[in-house]
């Protein structure tokens, strides 16, 4: 129903402006703000292709037994209090969802920290 | 600051100074931190032309951070222990003369911003000699032990350094408010495998590449005096090495700057007591969690309309990163 281009191809060709003609004609000062501008969106570009995060929402419920909304919550107390501690029955489960949680936070705002760099 | 805060600036130097024909020749806004304003200060003393610095609170002040008068005399501290320091000069804690308390220093030369020093590998005699003599620079500031009467506002040393930055970290998450599991995850970990204490030093707090001026000659002054506190000196040794403040340069293991090896050679050479390696991952770990939890509060800031700000934003989004890092580095406690 919208008209196109979408607002990801909008913000990837914005990005392109600030990078290639914006940021060479800037004193140096300015650049670094043209450079975080960049950064921004292009964070703003991953976190709308982002997928998944649904489905692990569902899945810390279900791990934790609390309601999607109080989760995250429950999932840091029980983290804190030791019922994930290694030797526990629970521990293996929490650290794949813990991995998998982080991958997906990392993949939206430092894409390179996954790559070993 | 306006024309009267800068001419009553002038007259108090002058007084500080003992000389009233001090001027002031230009005055500038240096690029400063989040926490403090630092001005470049040109000032003619005693008919000679004279390079300083005078730093100030900015608007929005952490809380967690010393006041100006508790800088000044850490910087002392520092300056009689050996440690390379902008000169401190003068300390005024009347906020009628520019609005807040400041101090006076002199002025450091060279570089700090840490993405030119960790690929400039000819800084302060190559890559192994700046590693050694940063080394030897901490050794000093630990070299300064409780009890001290004037450091006393930093308060009784923690009895246990290791457990009091677990404590402080999830203090600091429960005043955020929000739930970060794999931080508790990593504070988790630290809590299992603590080491034992051992006898408190004055911490740095901040040591790292960016806070540190290096030139050409070697290290030119130690900055950000701040957060510093007593602790165990491995607390020091690790926010410097941990991989989150190599500023990409991860193959140089000390700051992005050098070798290990050379900093740690350099520490034990001037301390004379070792590094205890295996206390090293422990405080490895404990620097990521903590600058996550400060990226954090950053983002914090921004987001609750505080001090909106591009940069506070992005520091945020710092924290996966060093959540993901943090996870691995658990495993290997």
């Amino acid at each position: 129903m919208l008209e196109r281009p979408d607002g990801a191809d909008l913000l990837a060709t914005a990005r392109e402006v600030v990078l290639q003609e914006i940021l060479p004609a800037l004193p140096e000062p300015a650049r670094i703000q043209a450079r975080m501008v960049a950064a921004a969106i292009a964070l703003a570009l991953r976190e709308r292709e982002a997928e998944g995060e649904a489905a692990l929402r569902a899945e810390l419920a279900a791990l934790t037994g609390a309601g999607e909304a109080q989760a995250q919550a429950a999932f840091a107390a029980a983290i804190r209090a030791g019922r994930f501690d290694p030797g526990t029955e629970g521990h293996g489960a929490a650290l794949d969802l813990l991995r998998r949680m982080a991958r997906l936070r990392a993949a939206v705002s430092a894409p390179r920290a996954l790559s070993g760099g | 600051m306006d024309e009267a805060a800068r001419a009553r600036l002038r007259d108090w130097l002058a007084q500080a100074a003992g000389d009233p024909a001090l001027g002031i020749t230009e005055m500038a806004i240096l690029s400063g931190g989040a926490i403090q304003q630092n001005w470049a200060l040109d000032v003619t003393l005693r008919g000679a032309p004279a390079r300083l610095v005078l730093r100030t609170d900015a608007p929005a002040v952490l809380a967690v951070s010393h006041p100006r008068a508790a800088e000044f005399a850490l910087l002392r501290a520092a300056e009689a222990a050996g440690v390379t320091v902008p000169r401190p000069l003068f300390l005024c804690e009347d906020p009628g003369v520019t609005g807040r308390p400041f101090f006076v220093m002199a002025r450091a030369e060279g570089i700090a911003a840490a993405h030119r020093v960790v690929r400039d590998a000819t800084l302060g005699g190559g890559r192994e000699a700046l590693a050694a003599a940063l080394g030897r620079e901490l050794a000093r500031v630990h070299r300064i032990r409780p009890p001290r009467h004037d450091l006393r506002f930093l308060g009784e040393p923690p009895e246990d350094a290791a457990r009091a930055m677990v404590a402080q970290l999830r203090a600091r998450l429960d005043e955020g408010g929000v739930p970060r599991p794999a931080i508790e995850w990593g504070l988790r970990a630290l809590e299992r495998a603590a080491p034992p204490p051992v006898a408190p030093v004055l911490c740095h707090n901040d040591f790292r590449t960016g806070n540190v001026m290096v030139s050409a000659r070697g290290v030119e002054a130690v900055l950000d005096w701040e957060f510093a506190g007593w602790g165990d000196p491995h607390q020091d040794l690790g926010w410097f090495c941990a991989k989150c403040w190599r500023f990409g340069n991860v193959a140089q293991e000390a700051g992005g700057i050098g070798p290990r090896q050379a900093f740690y050679a350099g520490y034990e050479a001037e301390a004379g007591t070792a590094v205890d390696r295996a206390r090293m991952p422990w405080w490895e770990l404990a620097a990521t969690l903590r600058w996550a939890v400060i990226a954090a509060d950053q983002a914090a800031r921004h987001l609750s309309g505080q001090e909106r700000s591009l940069e506070l934003a992005l520091t945020g989004h710092i924290v996966p990163e060093l959540e993901w890092d943090a996870i691995a580095m658990a495993e290997g406690l």
